[in-house]
């Protein structure tokens, strides 16, 4: 039992990342009505900020600072671009812009970063916060999981209890009712993308240190990003933040079998395909057609 | 060609040159059409890996060449062509140096995948490949192509047999991330350094991911008691594995590394890192300033070039392509160069470890040495000073 619970444990660190990066999926898909490929992008460009900074000198507080500004800053860029010219096109054809959107972010990201070059990247928190099965599960591995709690809470509350929270469903559900209603649409959509860059900016630093520091491999992490942010079917932030953690730890499983290790890279694809399948099994043939 | 052998073992390296030129004194040496001789290779220059400095570090070489007067009067023209580590480009690009070029050799490219995509077209048109940078396993197993660096495959068996030999290290590890088609030569070169030692690997781990979280990779060679872990990954997972070990406070495995870690980057991202790491070299470690290295940093600093390990390859490609045309007797064309190569003359340099070759034979592997450099706080040092060489 313990031959499968230590990479469980393992997998711990990762779950937390696809989690809050999940979480910020759902976010930016409740908000403003966006199933966004460039987020992992978004915040690794404010990770880079951050790190470029550092590596100049710059103490660290002030480099995280402007690191997330940065990351809210290239939010609000791409937010420009789907709220000016995509704000009425299809969710299909939002998350297509994005996609390439972010191939773009990439060759840009890897051009300005040196490629494979690796990067020091500082350890915001540092150190083990305790062992548990013979695995150290560190601080940054836990502040991940505690800040996609957070947010799953507090996205919750806010969209349920709060005037703007309504005005934002509002937002995403019907924009152009919204708009002749007097909300203001482009602020608040513009602020959505904001926010969200610098929290997944701030999560990146977090998550950055554990693994391969290099543009394209951060930014990649928005593949097991969506598809826990679909385990929550694009609605639920409590169940993609479980989702996220739970492909973590199976990630962890996988690779300590024997048989399952060289699949293991396939189980996000494998967890979107069930829960598609999942979601789908109440459909007949002709309603679903 | 007895005494240009013995001549060049007498005199070192550098007189290879100058003995071929004192045997052809008395022949015609070599001679061109036009005074002019085609070169070409088809390099990464640009792409998601790029290995540009290989080219222009032989490029740079033949310039030199050039302005001391050439080969025997003749000017060479070196062509680098961009694969954009793209096949079909890779395909194009070889096809337009052979056809309309009309190169008599290639020489000093480093690409990701050159050799697997024109290893055959090689072969066919009879122009043989003097790679200044094998990378993929085509590389080292094509009669049309003979590297001048001893690659990841050699290396994976000789980083083996130091931690055996050396570190006396017990239970080896090795986890490998395989790219396309690198199973076999992997697990060829890891049963290589089995037949050597008479030991068996430890633990074999071929699913290494490229993105990914390691903590489960690391926790494994805890767990199965690895005295010492091979990985063949590239720079940013190198600094990720050290990265992950550190986080879990594993002690006591020697972590080793192929020649990719052997950089910079690798040297100063994991500064506060105690762990004990080692990597291979293909050549004389480009961080010393050794004698072996006297001739390839000059060479770079003339060029002004920067002295990494890409512009030793490309260097060396470049001078063993001299030398190689410098020996031929009449005409420089595509089928003297060819037939001479295929002699299979060996050519030491202090540089590299064990004599270059390239001979008649269906692979080619003939750099078969490496030294090991140990990284020390946040600097490489040298941990062995003499060749860890095969036998």
């Amino acid at each position: 039992m313990n031959s499968l619970l230590t990479p469980a444990v393992a997998g711990l660190s990762a779950g937390g990342a696809y989690a809050i990066l999940g979480v910020c999926a759902i976010f930016t898909y409740r908000l403003v009505a966006v199933v966004n490929f460039t987020g992992a992008a978004i915040g690794a460009a404010g990770t880079f900020v951050m790190v470029a900074l550092t590596e100049h000198g710059m103490p660290l507080f002030p480099a995280v600072i402007i690191g997330i500004l940065a990351g809210a800053l290239v939010g609000v860029m791409i937010g420009g671009v789907m709220t000016k010219w995509f704000s009425g096109a299809s969710a299909t054809t939002k998350a297509a812009v994005t996609a390439a959107l972010l191939v773009g972010i990439i060759a840009l990201g890897l051009r300005l970063t040196g490629g494979q070059r690796p990067h020091l990247f500082p350890d915001l928190v540092s150190g083990s916060a305790f062992r548990f099965a013979g695995v150290e599960v560190t601080w940054g591995s836990l502040l991940t999981v505690t800040l996609a709690v957070g947010l799953t809470i507090a996205s919750d509350l806010f969209l349920a209890r709060t005037r703007t929270g309504l005005q934002m469903r509002a937002l995403s559900e019907r924009p152009m009712a919204a708009e002749l209603i007097g909300i203001r649409v482009r602020v608040l959509a513009l602020a959505v993308w904001g926010i969200m860059g610098a929290v997944t900016a701030f999560a990146m630093m977090i998550i950055a240190p554990l693994r391969s520091p290099d543009f394209m491999s951060l930014s990649l992490l928005v593949v097991p990003a969506l598809a826990a942010a679909l385990i929550g079917a694009f609605r639920s932030f409590r169940a993609a933040l479980l989702g996220g953690v739970l492909i973590g730890i199976v990630e962890g499983m996988v690779s300590a079998l024997e048989f399952g290790a060289r699949f293991r890279g396939v189980v996000p694809f494998l967890v979107i395909l069930i829960v598609l399948l999942w979601s789908q099994r109440g459909a007949r043939w002709d309603a679903a057609r | 060609m007895k005494r240009l052998i013995t001549l060049s073992v007498l005199a070192g390296t550098t007189c290879l040159g100058l003995a071929a030129m004192t045997s052809n004194a008395a022949a015609s040496g070599p001679t061109c059409d036009g005074g002019v001789i085609q070169l070409g290779g088809v390099s990464s220059v640009t792409g998601p890996v790029v290995f540009a400095e290989v080219p222009d570090a032989a490029k740079a070489t033949f310039d030199q060449i050039n302005a001391n007067g050439g080969i025997n009067g003749c000017k060479i023209e070196y062509t680098i062509a961009d694969d954009k580590a793209d096949p079909q480009v890779a395909a194009q690009a070889a096809r337009d140096l052979i056809d309309n070029k009309g190169v008599v050799a290639m020489v000093g490219a480093g690409s990701l995948l050159e050799c697997a995509v024109n290893a055959g077209t090689y072969a066919d048109n009879n122009v043989m490949a003097v790679q200044g940078l094998g990378v993929d396993a085509a590389c080292f197993a094509s009669p049309s192509v003979s590297p001048v660096n001893v690659g990841p495959f050699t290396l994976t068996t000789a980083m083996l047999q130091f931690a055996d030999t050396q570190l006396k290290d017990e239970k080896l590890c090795a986890f490998f991330y395989i790219a396309g088609g690198t199973a076999e030569a992997y697990t060829n070169a890891i049963k290589r350094w089995e037949q050597i030692s008479g030991k068996t690997i430890h633990v074999l781990d071929l699913t290494l991911p490229v993105q990914g979280d390691l903590t489960a990779y690391a926790l494994k060679a805890r767990d199965a008691g690895c005295d010492a872990v091979l990985t063949n990954q590239v720079e940013p997972q190198i600094v990720q594995w050290i990265n992950t070990v550190d986080a879990q406070k594993l002690e006591g495995i020697d972590w080793l590394f192929l020649a990719p870690g052997y950089s910079e980057g690798v040297a100063s991202a994991p500064a506060t890192s105690q762990q004990p790491i080692y990597v291979g070299t293909e050549w004389e470690p480009y961080t010393e300033a050794s004698d072996a290295n006297k001739d390839w940093a000059a060479a770079m600093d003339a060029a002004g070039m920067k002295k990494t390990a890409f512009t030793q390859g490309g260097y060396l490609a470049a001078t063993i392509m001299a030398d190689v045309i410098k020996s031929i007797d009449g005409p420089v064309t595509r089928e003297s160069v060819t037939a001479k190569l295929k002699e299979g003359i060996e050519m030491p340099y202090s540089i590299i470890g064990s004599a270059y070759k390239f001979g008649d034979a269906p692979s080619h592997a003939s750099m078969q040495a490496t030294k090991v450099m140990q990284l020390k706080s946040g600097a490489w040092t040298l941990n062995t000073p003499e060749w860890v060489i095969l036998p």
